[in-house]
């Protein structure tokens, strides 16, 4: 089949939808390493509870209470880690969070397998998205054009958030320079639990959104887990820009290099990565210079 | 510099004729419990040489592991090469494998280190996963294993596997060993503890970083050796990321930089592996808690522990005290 503009089209809408789903998880993560430098390997774990939450959810009240409740339950369990394990861990170095998360992301995959089994489950998206829109001569599945609204929305909503709110202004300042926050009389440690608390609902949504695309199984939070890594990397650690530019490459890349160059695309991203990090060893957009 | 006190010599005795014991009585599945047991160990000890004595927390060795038993069975089933000589080569390629990686990755630090080593063994892993010319994801089935008839040994053997590598454990343990003595190894400690100091005084510190990375490699690749000769089939699981990240869990479960807790580690954590999968197949709950205890314990494993234990107490002091202050000297470089 030769390329032409619907190929194009719908190429393009595929990146654009694998990169917003990639900028909800990644953002949660990269925000809360950049505030806290704390590496969160449980944060793919998280959003497989999102999807199973959301899709227990749906099938007792429907699609929309599930997207609604399955961040807010996902953001309940982020409270409960970040009292009991997170907190105790902040002050330890890389190497003994990412062991604790590590061993956390066991713990989670399993209790999902004992409350929900190993069997995959699906949810069917409401009927208002079931269907097909046409965009330039393309049918393209109206949930995934609501991926892309949803993520582009989310990342608006941030965007104002970060740069014109008091609490963005904390955040930023906390991003910068932690300590000379807590001197300006920022309450610090409530802001890292406020951040880490959304950043977890942040991956709760992206499983629940991404529940009626792909099956929702026991492993899918650890699939997830390496390219939200590698977008975070290629951006940079703890910024907006950053996640939003990694997403949208990652997914570009991905998208493109499996329907373009099908023998080497998955060895594309790494090497992307490696090039990345030889270049740039802290990222394109790194929150601190 | 790494030196063995006497709990270190009693904990090497007792694990080495644990293993002879093991050898000499256990049935078959005991003796391929043993054989995991010996090449995991094998696997942890090149982790732990970077990880442990050079800060270079790797999550690509198990990438390196399965290029080892890749490059081994390709040359000796495709290129028709004798055992021996394909071992050797594949030995080779994961030693250079690992130089390059450790000389690109040497001037990252923390969680872009661990991310750029992750990079290249995913690469590895899509690499054999995509080429059909290696079976792609099917794997490929393992050649014979070596022929020690020369000797009189027959490795088909299960007995005679097992003992091959537990000596080959011993040669590597005492290599790892020897490196951590030499000049080479001193430098890694002192890049470990201070790189700017090291690099005034200096040092080439990419190099020595990458020598370090490169033998590593290479025993890690030895363990993919035995690993293919062993169970005989190889596939890309043995480079996926998670296996570099199980090797990861055993250095810290047995007690990071002792070279003896990564043993002590491999032990308990294979042991453990299929005690418990004979009870729950929830095993990696039970593995998960562990970790995160043993983690948060801020003991420095299971060894680290013990060793704690078994110390003078002024010198528990001492070691108190410079640990906080090594964990503020990293806490400044993050």
């Amino acid at each position: 089949m030769t390329p032409d503009l619907s190929f194009w089209t719908m190429q393009t809408l595929n990146a654009l939808q694998l990169s917003m789903l990639l900028f909800l998880l990644s953002v949660g993560l990269t925000v809360i390493f950049g505030l806290m430098h704390f590496v969160n390997l449980a944060h793919g774990a998280l959003y497989a509870l999102g999807a199973y939450f959301a899709a227990t959810l749906a099938s007792h009240a429907g699609f929309w209470v599930a997207l609604l409740l399955a961040p807010l339950g996902v953001a309940v369990v982020g409270m409960a880690l970040y009292g009991g394990l997170i907190q105790r861990m902040r002050k330890s170095g890389p190497m003994a969070q990412v062991l604790v998360t590590f061993g956390l992301i066991f713990v989670l995959l399993d209790l999902t397998r004992i409350f929900w089994g190993d069997l995959a489950l699906a949810i069917t998206p409401p009927a208002i998205l079931a269907g097909r829109v046409d965009i330039l001569g393309v049918g393209y599945p109206a949930y995934r054009l609501f991926i892309i609204a949803l993520g582009l929305g989310i990342f608006a909503a941030l965007a104002l958030i970060l740069s014109r709110t008091q609490i963005g202004a904390m955040i930023r300042a906390g991003v910068d320079n932690d300590d000379m926050a807590a001197c300006m009389g920022i309450n610090v440690e409530r802001l890292f639990f406020i951040v880490f608390c959304v950043g977890c609902g942040l991956a709760g949504l992206a499983g629940a959104v991404a529940a009626p695309l792909l099956s929702v199984t026991p492993g899918m939070g650890l699939e997830i887990l390496i390219p939200t890594l590698i977008v975070i990397v290629i951006g940079g650690l703890g910024s907006l820009k950053g996640a939003i530019a990694g997403s949208l490459i990652y997914g570009f890349v991905q998208t493109f290099g499996a329907v373009l160059l099908p023998g080497v695309a998955s060895i594309l991203i790494y090497a992307l990565l490696a090039a990345v990090l030889l270049l740039k060893p802290v990222g394109l957009f790194p929150a601190k210079g | 510099m790494f030196r063995h006190t006497p709990l270190r010599y009693a904990a090497l005795i007792i694990l080495f004729s644990g293993a002879l014991f093991t050898a000499f009585t256990a049935g078959y599945f005991g003796m391929e419990i043993l054989t995991e047991i010996l090449i995991l160990a094998i696997l942890v000890l090149a982790l732990d040489l970077v990880a442990g004595f050079g800060g270079m927390v790797s999550l690509a060795h198990g990438a390196l592991m399965g290029l080892g038993a890749y490059a081994f069975v390709a040359l000796a089933t495709k290129a028709g090469l004798d055992p021996w000589v394909a071992a050797s080569a594949a030995v080779a390629i994961t030693a250079g494998t690992g130089w390059v990686i450790g000389a690109i990755c040497a001037r990252s630090h923390g969680i872009y280190f661990i991310m750029a080593t992750l990079a290249f063994g995913q690469m590895g892993y899509s690499y054999f996963f995509e080429q059909s010319f290696f079976g792609g994801d099917d794997g490929m089935v393992g050649p014979r294993r070596f022929d020690l008839g020369f000797i009189g040994i027959n490795l088909n053997d299960s007995r005679s596997f097992a003992l091959f590598c537990l000596a080959i454990l011993g040669v590597i343990y005492l290599v790892a060993m020897a490196i951590l003595r030499s000049g080479l190894g001193r430098s890694l400690t002192g890049v470990t503890h201070n790189e700017k100091r090291m690099r005034a005084l200096g040092l080439n510190v990419w190099r020595v970083k990458a020598d370090v990375f490169g033998l590593s490699g290479a025993m890690a690749g030895i363990a993919g050796v035995l690993a293919a000769q062993h169970i005989m089939f190889i596939s890309p699981k043995m480079l996926h990321w998670t296996v570099s990240g199980e090797a990861l869990v055993v250095v810290i479960l047995g007690g990071l930089g002792t070279l003896v807790g990564p043993l002590v580690g491999a032990v308990a954590f294979v042991v453990m592996k299929h005690e418990l999968s004979h009870v729950t197949t929830y095993w990696h709950l039970i593995v998960g808690l562990v970790l995160i205890a043993v983690v948060m314990s801020r003991a420095n494993g299971i060894f680290g522990f013990i060793e704690a234990r078994f110390r003078p107490k002024t010198d528990r002091m001492i070691q108190s005290i410079q640990t906080r202050d090594d964990a503020k000297e990293i806490a400044k470089d993050a």
